[in-house]
């Protein structure tokens, strides 16, 4: 399926998931789960002996994954049934399928998953399935599909900063990604939101340059200051994740450019934020990653009182979650409970 | 008696500036037993190597049964039943003395799978016919030095070898040990094997060899019948009509055993479990006393434990009437001790350095001002010792490693002497190093002695000991077996001592 | 002899800590787990006997997780890209890994490198070179496509013998991956090499004194050189399991492999200082390691204090290595010292 197909089936599914997101977190807070820790209602026997046991399955630490963890801590705490933690996959596909294995043979109820790649994770996924597992994945989608996935939207975001980027440029000039190392869906997904994003908006802007600098906010400081000396004419920059953007920005900073550079981040992290309030970074894409946590999570709670078997689910379910182009004008609507 | 099995002609070997082996023409003929003696430095080792192709000679050749053999490839060599037992172990400690014996040989059977059992055959066969027995599956790191020999020998002879070659093969036998590889090697004579025989022990040349060659500074200087020779004229051969000159020259400079009479250094019944036993000696201020014998003595191990790099287990040291028991070199040199090393660029000198860095590295806090070196005060240093070492070029600046030998050696020792030690420990000062350089180091070395410093030097070049040394000790298998005045003794007798005849 | 009991001691230590493991942490006595112990290490213990040689040259392979990653890529290109059948891959890409092994044994052999420099060098051009072939880049759409070719899935099978043998009536025991058994194979038919032919008596030799064995006329260079390469291709046939299992191959792939095969090797008993060991201990070792990575997640300790307890054993297997080499160093000496 290519990214404009699913284009539209995301925007068909946007509504009805966020509904489901917000009737399950609104359910989990009326306590209706409450009745699980006697096992009355809807909960399988084994599992009510014990505690159930849930996992999220991180690509590795990182600001938006502790975050999502955190989201979903949230929700659970309020459920006293379950066991909750976090695994590390340290980037490494093997350890993140060792991880899965570990946790459908210790009969986890649900796990959270993170996949550092669609394919590779998606024999354990359909593994898992086969245990009676419920597995929700995390802005990386699989190509086996599980029960639900909760993404930003990564596509139509980036749209939308090439939009906002080139209107602060004034509709013409050179930009240049600061991007993911290639291999991974929302890597593509994002830079072909903007790539299309400028040709819709922007045609006059070009792209001189597209180098990965590995999410990292160091690596992009030296990708930066290469790009500029490279291209002296170069207006703006966007990078993949809000790291490289700011290390984008604090190469600015060096070079007296701040306030000339135009600079997007993704994802709208803490920093960002308040990099945007003191004016240097130009923008990003903000989502309340804590919130996507925790609709995970309340999916989660549905799924594991067992009404509906993992292996239902032929068709997944697709919870988008709503995203703002924070800038300077915007930022002060974002509260500081939602900064993450 | 027509071709020699194996033949050297006009071989030289080059390390560098140094030359290790000039020119040097050498045969033997089958069931023949060549004697190749020479003091350290000779050249013996180079020729050896070169003869089982374990170096490349820089010109000259080699013939084995009247055929140029390609130089340089041991394997060439061993096919060409060249093999030989060397001074230092070669072999492979973590395996089976099987295993040992057919290193890089092993017979095999089908898909490459080695054949044990003949391999154990074989073995025991070899065993018999020389008398010798060895558990063929303990591990060889395992046996003691004596059965360590025997699988050297085993191995050599496991080759069909037609030449043998056998670096100072008696290091580590016993009296009983000796005679019955002395029986082996008649054996081997009298099947047509040729035998080289390299061994500072005069006895058994003159038991076991028909022939010998006499080589010294890298050149052979004599050949002749064993029985022809006589072991005063041998001696006289070894160390040079230079040495007479020498230590007619040196018989003039003024000996000073027993120096000031201030005893510096005091070594009561020194031991080390399992490496020297009982060792005595007393050190004075004012005198050079050198501590000689074979490889494998233990001299070096014995410096080792007066500079605190190793222990004792029983036994005492007195620095200045003060008993000490140093437990790192740093405590030792705390105390007064300098140690000048053996392996100048591994333990002595920081190559890469300039001259004045290696000169003052030891003593830079005798040049802080609050904090700060003082790079005036270091230069003066500097340029003084390298006056007072002679050192060329006197250029305090530049890289240690782009001097000579001889030069390297001076800075290190003239490193040691800003140290002031009480104290100054040299182990082979002038290995690798020329012979004018030699003379220099020793005038810099008396001169210390004249003014009062105790120094204590170890060495197996016989010509520095007899030319140095104001006192002489020798050293045997970790026994200290004689101290000598310099004036009172021969050479000849020192000879004697060292090959543990006296 | 102490090769073999040292051997011994690490299969009673390893069994052990699986008995630790079996009574004290939940879910581990489960034939569920000891199937993911079998398929989630038996690549580890595969790339472990191919460290093994390496060392036993008193060297070291840092380039395996490299390779692995190009070994996989030239599986998926073959496959996915030019549609070789299976049976053709395998070789291929088990080919491509020992050709890269030996490249690292010429760079010692000819330019005389650290082994330590030369494979550190050789990992990262690898690595690079995986992403300049990698068909997830070159082709759009294969990084979301599978390899479905059964020659290469078959690898991931598992293999009932219980139920064959008619025991699973009485008693639920694992069923055996297929990787083990391809372990198995690696192990027996190099243990041969190493223990029963003139090849593996002359690597021995060089690791144990490398000029004992220039002057008994072993070809030291060339038996360095195919050590690196059975190096390689240990780590081939390891990437091809990995490929079966993930389904796909990333650029990323075999990341960081090198320090496990590296931990598992000299826990093992592959002394650093050259020329000991057997291959049994390498395989112990590294499933002893998955015992205690899978054990302590299911006791539910966090995944850091792992990799510290991790280093702590290798650190230990490293003193353990280093005493027993002044041990035979005094041990030497002291027979030196018997007839003085």
């Amino acid at each position: 399926m290519s990214e404009i197909e699913s284009v539209g089936a995301h925007r068909r599914n946007f509504l009805k998931s966020l509904a489901l997101g917000s009737a399950a977190v609104g359910a989990a807070s009326a306590g209706l789960f409450t009745d699980v820790a006697t096992g009355t209602i809807g909960v399988p026997a084994a599992r009510a002996a014990g505690n159930i046991k849930m996992a999220f399955i991180q690509w590795q630490p990182h600001t938006v994954s502790s975050a999502w963890s955190k989201g979903i801590e949230e929700v659970l705490k309020t459920q006293q049934t379950v066991d909750y933690r976090l695994l590390d996959g340290q980037n490494k596909v093997e350890v993140q399928v060792s991880l899965m294995d570990t946790l459908i043979n210790e009969g986890a109820a649900v796990i959270f998953l993170q996949p550092i790649d669609s394919v590779a994770l998606a024999p354990s996924i359909a593994k898992a399935k086969r245990a009676g597992i419920a597995v929700l994945t995390l802005n990386i989608d699989a190509t086996e599909p599980h029960a639900a996935h909760v993404e930003m939207n990564h596509y139509f975001g980036a749209m939308d900063i090439a939009k906002a980027l080139g209107d602060k440029l004034g509709g013409k000039g050179e930009v240049a990604i600061l991007n993911a190392p290639p291999g991974i869906i929302i890597r593509d997904q994002r830079t072909n939101g903007f790539v299309d994003g400028l040709k819709k908006h922007h045609p006059g802007i070009k792209i001189v340059a597209d180098q990965s600098a590995d999410w990292s906010r160091k690596k992009a400081q030296d990708v930066a200051t290469t790009l500029l000396a490279a291209n002296p004419n170069l207006g703006g920059f966007y990078g993949v994740n809000d790291s490289m953007a700011l290390g984008a920005v604090d190469v600015a900073k060096t070079k007296g450019l701040i306030g000339k550079l135009v600079i997007f981040g993704n994802d709208g992290e803490k920093d960002a934020l308040e990099s945007i309030e003191k004016g240097e970074l130009t923008g990003t894409q903000y989502t309340d990653v804590y919130q996507q946590g925790r609709f995970a999570a309340a999916a989660a709670t549905v799924l594991a009182s067992g009404l509906v078997p993992a292996t239902a689910f032929k068709q997944q379910g697709k919870l988008l979650m709503p995203y703002t182009i924070a800038t300077k004008e915007t930022v002060a609507s974002i509260q500081p409970a939602q900064r993450w | 008696m027509d071709t020699p099995l194996i033949r050297g002609i006009g071989l030289g070997r080059t390390y560098g500036a140094l030359t290790a082996l000039a020119d040097a023409d050498f045969a033997v003929m089958p069931g023949e037993v060549r004697g190749l003696i020479g003091s350290n430095g000779a050249g013996k080792s180079t020729l050896i190597k070169i003869l089982t192709g374990a170096v490349a000679p820089t010109s000259g050749s080699v013939e084995v049964k009247g055929e140029t053999v390609r130089l340089g490839d041991p394997s060439e060599m061993i096919r060409r039943g060249v093999a030989c037992i060397y001074q230092h172990s070669n072999l492979a400690p973590a395996m089976s003395v099987m295993d040992n014996i057919f290193l890089g040989r092993q017979p095999t059977g089908r898909f490459g799978r080695i054949d044990r059992r003949r391999q154990r055959a074989d073995a025991q066969a070899l065993m018999a016919r020389h008398g010798i027995t060895l558990d063929l599956d303990a591990a060889v790191g395992t046996l003691p030095t004596v059965k360590q020999k025997e699988v050297e020998i085993l191995k050599a002879l496991a080759l069909d070898a037609r030449v043998l070659l056998m670096d100072e093969p008696t290091g580590w036998l016993s009296a009983a040990d000796v005679v019955r590889l002395h029986t082996t090697i008649r054996g081997l004579k009298a099947d047509g094997v040729a035998i080289v025989y390299i061994s500072h022990m005069l006895d058994e040349i003159f038991t076991v060899c028909d022939t010998m060659t006499i080589m010294r500074d890298g050149r052979v200087i004599a050949e002749a019948k064993v029985a022809e020779m006589t072991r005063p004229r041998v001696i006289e051969l070894m160390v040079g009509e230079k040495l007479a000159r020498d230590s007619a020259a040196a018989a003039r400079v003024p000996r000073r055993p027993g120096g000031t009479g201030e005893v510096r250094l005091q070594v009561r019944d020194l031991t080390r479990t399992n490496v020297f036993r009982d060792v005595s000696f007393d050190l004075h201020a004012g005198e050079i006393l050198c501590i000689t014998g074979l490889i494998g003595s233990k001299r070096t191990e014995l410096m080792h434990v007066l500079f605190g790099a190793d222990r004792a287990d029983s036994g005492t040291i007195e620095v200045d009437g003060r008993p000490v028991a140093f437990g790192s070199p740093r405590e030792a040199m705390a105390g007064g001790i300098g140690f000048v090393p053996e392996d100048r660029h591994r333990d002595g000198l920081m190559l890469g350095l300039s001259m004045t860095e290696n000169l003052v590295m030891a003593t830079l806090s005798r040049f802080c001002r609050a904090l700060l070196l003082d790079h005036r005060a270091i230069a003066a240093r500097s340029t003084r010792s390298i006056a007072e070492l002679a050192i060329q070029p006197p250029d305090g600046t530049k890289a240690v490693r782009l001097l000579s030998g001889g030069n390297q050696q001076k800075v290190l020792v003239g490193k040691w002497l800003n140290l002031g030690p009480r104290v100054l420990i040299l182990d082979e000062p002038t290995v690798g190093v020329d012979v004018g350089a030699k003379a220099e180091i020793y005038a810099i070395l008396r001169a210390e002695r004249d003014k009062g410093a105790a120094i204590l030097v170890v060495s197996s070049d016989l010509e520095e000991v007899m030319t140095l040394a104001d006192r002489i000790a020798v050293m045997v298998a970790g026994r200290l077996v004689a101290i000598h005045d310099a004036e009172a003794v021969t050479m000849a007798r020192v000879v004697d001592e060292i090959g543990g005849a006296a | 002899m102490t090769a073999r009991s040292a051997t011994l001691a690490l299969l009673a230590f390893f069994v052990a800590t699986l008995a630790f493991f079996w009574f004290a942490a939940p879910r581990f006595a489960t034939a569920g787990n000891i199937e993911n112990l079998m398929s989630g290490f038996s690549f580890v213990a595969i790339l472990a006997i191919g460290q093994a040689f390496p060392i036993l040259l008193r060297g070291i392979d840092l380039s395996i997780g490299a390779i692995v990653a190009l070994a996989g890529m030239v599986a998926f290109d073959l496959v996915l890209i030019l549609h070789w059948p299976g049976w053709l891959v395998i070789p291929a890409a088990i080919l491509a890994a020992t050709l890269a092994g030996a490249l690292n044994g010429v760079l010692i052999v000819r330019l005389r490198l650290q082994p330590f420099i030369a494979t550190l060098a050789t990992l990262a051009a690898y690595r690079g070179l995986v992403y300049s072939i990698s068909g997830r880049q070159l082709v759009p759409g294969l990084s979301t496509t599978p390899i479905r070719d059964p020659w290469i899935t078959g690898l991931e099978s598992y293999l009932d013998i219980a139920g064959t043998l008619g025991l699973s009536d009485l008693i639920t025991l694992p069923w055996v991956p297929l990787s083990f058994f391809v372990m198995l194979a690696v192990l027996a038919g190099f243990q041969f090499m190493l223990g029963s032919t003139r090849f593996g008596r002359d690597l021995y030799t060089v690791g144990g004194n490398v000029e004992a064995a220039r002057l008994a006329g072993i070809a030291v260079g060339r038996v360095t050189i195919v050590a690196y390469a059975l190096s390689g291709f240990c780590a081939g046939v390891a990437a091809l399991l990995l490929v079966a299992r993930l389904t796909t191959a990333t650029e990323a792939l075999g990341t960081g492999m090198e320090m496990s095969a590296i931990a598992a090797a000299v826990i093992g008993g592959v002394s650093l200082s050259g020329g000991i060991g057997s291959l049994y201990g390498p395989v112990i070792g590294a499933f002893l390691l998955g015992t205690i990575l899978i054990g302590l997640t299911l006791l539910g300790i966090s995944q850091f204090v792992q990799q510290i307890l991790t280093g702590g054993i290798l650190l230990a297997a490293v003193a353990y290595d280093r005493v027993l080499f002044l041990r035979r160093q005094r041990r030497l000496t002291a027979n030196l010292g018997e007839e003085a």
